[in-house]
């Protein structure tokens, strides 16, 4: 099997998340099984358009079929949200090392989004869910920018009665009575959370801007720089540790990460933006 | 295994082995332009400079071609038995190591770079006459072959070559050709070194603006030590970096830059198609995101990158340096920007804080 060729998968459904963000779930076409750890992410394909990394967003007990959650942003979604059920794209993967979920157990996780930075969480917070009695408490902030953008609408609710899983979510902004929880950018929920800071491990996953505000929040707040997990989620091109487009310092984001801990980051020069 | 050859009798065998060939064999020779050269007859064969320095060809053009398709099913040239590149320089050999270590890891073996080196014959050669512009024993490396060669050229005298055998490949090619030849004896070994030691002699003279005095007598260790503290001081960077017109022509020349950038290309999904391309880290969209994110959105941070990557990330990732002291980079840069310049610049800026 060439390391450089895509499997064909299905496009099987689409969901329109947001205005700009679509959830397409991919089967693949010869029937075979498609296993990844939670947070590894896959090379997908719009064929004669272009390759882009994508983190899956459904859970890894669930094989048969994969979720992305994509946002259109450049020349590839853009074609790839005109795309209908039934046509076909490439898949190459999964890659990278996912979240240590085995490190979490009987602690207190902190899970923290941005926008469509929910959706490797997403992946995460299932994961967790399957055993959510082997954690301490499970915490999810989540944070878009208007009511509209929020991902995931129809799942929150059933989330909300998962115990031993506290939500909290926020927008940066919103119309009068739109909106009944937090108003702020998604730092500002962390003053609300109670847990204890000295053991809890967060993981944090949204645009750069919010990541580089959080990681230093959460500092602040006193995590250790090894409790707190970062997807770094860059232009990663080739997916195997050679083409170079994703070094962060003496990292390939695509084979060392995509998550790493703030302690393996702290070094480098300008590592978000 | 070493051998004592004659100049004339080592190109006479490589004409022969040309000349017996079909067309599945391939040699490439140095020339006195300073470009590989495919023998296409035998009169090519004439006057090979194998004591000159490195061609500006660097050896990545031979296993990671500027451009190649990466999953089309008819794999070019399969007719290509064996090519023979002569007079490949430690500066050139140092480098695969470096592309080695990149394209074939345990988890990924990348199928085009594989497909090349198993074809590819390495004739080395010692490198007597360094110029200004090279520095590889300043970084730790030296302008003679130690390893990574199949066949490696050293010089006695005018005349006399040591041919060494260096890989499972280079044995059998020196036993099949040369078996009969003598094995080097001490004294051929002492003028073989002298010659050597005359070239890093000689590169020391010409590097010692950068190493010696102005430094004040620091260790390599601690003078590349420094650079990689470099890392924040953003206003060196920005002044070193003022003249950069990021053509990315160091980064296309540099023998081990390894970066590609995939091309999708296919008509649909049962008509694939997609190619790779050499990519530069000092061009502004190389670390771009879709949205338009950027990590080295300056170019100073790009520039610095190519510092550190050579420097600092490669040394981290294998033990050795990502730069071999080619001085490619120096000769191929429009605005002048001289590698080992820019190193003594941040040296001696920060030398006065740390030598407090």
């Amino acid at each position: 099997m060439n390391i450089y060729q895509p499997k064909n998968f299905q496009i099987v459904k689409i969901i329109q998340e947001t205005p700009n963000i679509k959830t397409f779930t991919l089967k693949p076409l010869n029937g075979d099984k498609f296993s990844f750890q939670t947070g590894q992410f896959i090379e997908l394909t719009v064929y004669g358009v272009g390759e882009a990394p994508f983190t899956p967003s459904s859970s890894p007990y669930k094989t048969e079929t994969i979720d992305v959650t994509i946002m259109r942003v450049g020349r590839m979604t853009e074609v790839l949200h005109s795309m209908k059920e039934g046509d076909i794209v490439g898949v190459r993967g999964p890659y990278g090392k996912g979240y240590p979920v085995e490190k979490f157990e009987s602690e207190e996780v902190l899970i923290l989004g941005g926008g469509v930075g929910m959706a490797p969480l997403r992946s995460l917070l299932l994961t967790l869910i399957e055993n959510i009695k082997r954690y301490k408490k499970v915490v999810l902030c989540y944070g878009a920018r208007t009511p509209q953008d929020i991902v995931y609408k129809h799942l929150f609710p059933e989330w909300r009665k998962v115990k031993g899983l506290e939500i909290l979510r926020s927008v940066d902004k919103c119309e009068q009575g739109e909106w009944d929880e937090t108003v702020g950018v998604v730092t500002c929920l962390l003053d609300k959370v109670n847990v204890n800071t000295t053991n809890c491990k967060a993981v944090v996953c949204g645009p750069p801007i919010m990541m580089k505000f959080s990681t230093l929040k959460l500092l602040d707040m006193g995590f250790k720089p090894e409790n707190i997990y970062l997807s770094m989620e860059r232009n990663m091109s080739c997916g195997l540790g050679k083409c170079g487009h994703c070094q962060i310092g003496s990292y390939f984001i695509c084979k060392d990460g995509p998550v790493f801990t703030w302690e393996q980051l702290k070094n480098i020069p300008e590592p978000f933006e | 295994m070493q051998k004592v050859v004659l100049y004339t009798d080592f190109v006479s065998k490589l004409k022969e082995i040309f000349v017996k060939s079909s067309l599945d064999t391939i040699f490439y020779l140095p020339t006195t332009s300073y470009r590989y050269k495919k023998v296409v007859k035998e009169e090519d064969f004439y006057n090979i400079p194998f004591t000159s320095i490195r061609m500006i060809d660097p050896i990545k053009t031979f296993l990671f071609k500027h451009k190649e398709n990466l999953v089309s099913q008819d794999i070019p040239y399969n007719q290509i038995s064996t090519i023979y590149v002569v007079g490949v320089k430690s500066c050139d050999i140092n480098a695969l190591n470096v592309l080695n270590n990149m394209f074939i890891t345990e988890e990924y073996v990348d199928p085009n770079y594989s497909y090349w080196q198993k074809k590819l014959f390495i004739i080395s050669s010692d490198c007597p006459y360094p110029q200004e512009n090279c520095f590889c024993s300043i970084i730790k490396g030296t302008p003679y072959p130690v390893s990574s060669f199949d066949i490696n050229i050293s010089f006695i005298d005018e005349n006399n070559f040591i041919l060494e055998s260096g890989s499972e490949k280079g044995e059998e090619f020196l036993s099949t050709y040369f078996g009969d030849k003598d094995s080097p004896t001490k004294n051929d070994i002492e003028k073989r070194n002298n010659i050597r030691n005359l070239a890093v002699r000689k590169i020391k003279e010409f590097n010692k603006e950068y190493i010696e005095e102005k430094t004040s007598g620091m260790s390599q260790e601690v003078y590349y030590k420094i650079v990689s503290s470099f890392e924040q001081h953003q206003d060196i960077w920005k002044k070193e970096s003022l003249s950069c017109v990021q053509c990315l022509g160091c980064n296309y020349i540099c023998p081990s830059c390894y970066c590609f950038l995939i091309r999708e290309n296919s008509n649909s999904y049962k008509e694939q198609f997609r190619d790779r391309v050499w990519d530069s880290c000092h061009s502004t969209g190389y670390g771009r995101v879709a949205g338009g994110a950027n990590p080295r959105k300056f170019k100073f941070q790009r520039f610095r990158n190519r510092y550190l990557c050579k420097f600092v990330f490669r040394k981290e990732n294998f033990g050795f340096y990502g730069c071999t002291g080619c001085g490619r980079c120096i000769e191929v840069c429009p605005a002048k920007i001289d590698m080992r310049k820019v190193i003594r610049n941040l040296v001696l800026s920060k030398g006065e804080q740390v030598l407090v």
